[in-house]
């Protein structure tokens, strides 16, 4: 990876970082932006004339870094989970919801928004640790019936994910038909969405995409290997148990805190690590390191549009990512060359 | 001679059912080409995996340099046998991507393969014939050409064994007949060669041993020459062939 590539991919994401900023149904201008944010690092507060109104301040600092940095996060987070299941389970549809991550959370959110929540038991701000628990219990379960003869079998893991998913998605609608207050909230947290996510959203969520991508970065070269087959990877040496093992928990608990904390958003982890396939090739420690970026910018536009297209209406992000991500999706694979691992 | 691998007693079974392989011995001496050859079913490919620690036996054991395979470590494994399995899987590497997978047991985890480990991946690709393909995508290539690629590999990992499970499968004669040759000079530089094949006129023309497997069991072994006989085709195989010999080279001639 050249030094200058590297730069001109931070600019880039400066440069959409600070654009979604601006924008929103009240319009600061960038000059202001830069101002604001200028004015929060030490070294540079002299050089800045603070002539913004108090509400700026406050709509740029409290309401939208935080979301746009949450956006980078969670569609970083959920590319690089997907890198993980298509790498580990050695198939291109895989996605971070594959393993019941998404009607794991699903549920258990639902059960939290519906039983415990209004029951004033617990806070709002606890409907992460709901879904994050339903989630890993999702994962749990369906890892134990994907195995045949004590080892992971990519082709029955993935059909216990379906279903899996399949009776907890049955679950959620069964409980939203027995209690039927509170369903709006339901509904949005189902449908995905970044709305109203500040700080303390940002801080559950990205110490499990940090240490993801790390461990992910440290596994890329066993997962290159483990491309070939899992006869010729353990010829090459690597414990392919293992590093299936380690792989799936890794990809379960990045989607799982992204989950947690914006509900499920579609399409990102299938679609982004799919699509650089075609364009940067298999190589996982190039494909992590792009997924990461591009992922993180794709939701970034596409929370930026959810709230602007139809401002002061917002759109759930998913409609989004779905409806620019399908075309170009099929747009790539018309061009792309012979990328199925046949 | 020392033996470079060898069998002890050893029993294989799946999880249910009757042994695949049943205390079966049998002994590997360097730089020789070895054909595994029998019936489907007979337990050829469980054999190789075997042989690479891909699956450990229930009874008996299995020695590499007089060591019993378990006391290896998987990495240093990887530097001493490497294996082409039946099936493979292609994915957008190029070909110089892939055949420089067989260089990564040879660095660690977050370095990159060095000048050296580039230098034995160009060779291994000249042997095998496909230099000229080296940035092309290995998913884009015939099938032949992936065989070729995957050799490749297999020789860049510059192990003293390798296991090959029917490496001439989706080969055109050309390059069954150029594939053994290669296998047989990497022999004269002290590889030994384990391969399962199932053209048994390859095996009478390239191999220097051969180990015949029926049911689980080694029904015999030996020189090419002096294993097989009609009678011996006619029981394993349920073949009845006439006794025939190339005229040039004198091996058997295995037709119906």
């Amino acid at each position: 990876m050249k030094l200058r590539k590297v730069a001109l991919i931070v600019i880039l994401i400066l440069a959409v970082v600070l654009v979604a900023t601006a924008l929103g149904s009240v319009h600061i201008p960038l000059r202001d932006v830069l101002g604001i944010l200028a004015s929060r690092i030490p070294g540079l507060r002299g050089l800045v004339n603070a002539d913004w109104s108090q509400a700026r301040e406050v709509i740029v600092l409290r309401v939208r870094l935080p979301r746009v940095l949450l956006a980078l996060v969670i569609g970083g987070g959920l590319s690089v989970s997907g890198v993980l299941f298509q790498g580990s389970l050695r198939n291109p549809l895989a996605d971070p919801y594959i393993i019941g991550v998404s009607s794991g959370a699903s549920l258990g959110a639902t059960a939290g928004l519906l039983f415990f929540i209004p029951q004033g038991l617990v806070g709002f701000g606890s409907l992460p640790l709901f879904a994050f628990a339903g989630a890993m219990l999702a994962t749990w379960i369906v890892s134990r019936l994907g195995r045949q003869r004590g080892r992971l079998e990519p082709t029955t893991l993935i059909l216990a994910g379906v279903a899996v998913s399949a009776v907890l998605t049955a679950m959620v609608s069964l409980l939203m038909v027995l209690r039927i207050q509170n369903l709006q909230d339901v509904y949005v947290w189902l449908m995905g969405s970044l709305s109203g996510r500040g700080w303390q959203h940002l801080a559950v969520a990205t110490p499990y995409v940090v240490v993801g991508v790390v461990l992910a970065l440290w596994l890329a070269k066993d997962l290159n290997v483990y491309l070939l087959g899992e006869e010729a990877a353990h010829s090459l040496g690597i414990d392919v148990q293992r590093l299936q093992r380690l792989v799936l928990i890794i990809g379960s608990l990045v989607a799982a805190a992204c989950v947690a904390v914006s509900g499920v958003i579609g399409f990102v982890g299938l679609m982004v690590p799919h699509a650089l396939r075609l364009l940067v090739g298999a190589e996982h420690r190039r494909l992590i390191f792009h997924s990461l970026w591009v992922g993180g910018i794709f939701l970034l536009v596409a929370d930026t549009l959810a709230r602007t297209v139809l401002s002061p209406t917002e759109l759930p992000v998913g409609i989004i990512t779905a409806c620019v991500g399908g075309p170009f999706f099929i747009y790539l694979m018309k061009r792309g060359s012979g990328y199925h691992g046949r | 001679m020392v033996d470079k691998m060898r069998l002890a007693g050893v029993t294989y079974s799946y999880a249910s059912g009757k042994p695949v392989l049943e205390s079966l011995d049998l002994r590997l001496q360097p730089s020789l080409f070895y054909g595994v050859v029998g019936p489907n079913g007979a337990g050829k490919s469980t054999l190789l995996k075997l042989l690479d620690a891909y699956l450990k036996p229930q009874e008996g054991t299995v020695f590499l340099n007089e060591r019993p395979l378990d006391s290896y470590s998987l990495p240093y494994l990887a530097r001493e046998i490497a294996m082409i399995p039946q099936h493979s899987h292609y994915f957008p590497f190029t070909v110089q991507e892939m055949v420089l997978l067989g260089r990564t047991p040879f660095y660690t985890r977050l370095g990159r393969p060095s000048e050296a480990d580039v230098e034995i991946a160009k060779e291994a690709m000249e042997v095998t014939g496909t230099g000229h393909l080296a940035s092309r995508l290995v998913s884009d290539l015939s099938g032949g050409e992936r065989q070729r690629v995957t050799l490749a590999r297999a020789f860049a990992q510059r192990t003293e064994v390798l296991l090959l499970d029917e490496p001439t499968t989706h080969l055109d004669l050309e390059y069954q007949i150029s594939t053994c040759r290669m296998l047989k000079n990497r022999t004269e530089e002290g590889v030994t060669i384990i391969a399962v094949l199932h053209d048994l006129n390859l095996v009478a023309s390239f191999c220097d041993y051969v180990f015949v497997l029926d049911k689980g069991n080694l029904v015999t072994e030996g020189c090419p020459t002096n294993v097989f006989t009609p009678d011996l085709i006619e029981d394993v195989f349920h073949v009845a062939v006439p006794r025939l010999n190339h005229p040039v080279t004198g091996r058997p001639v295995i037709v119906p």
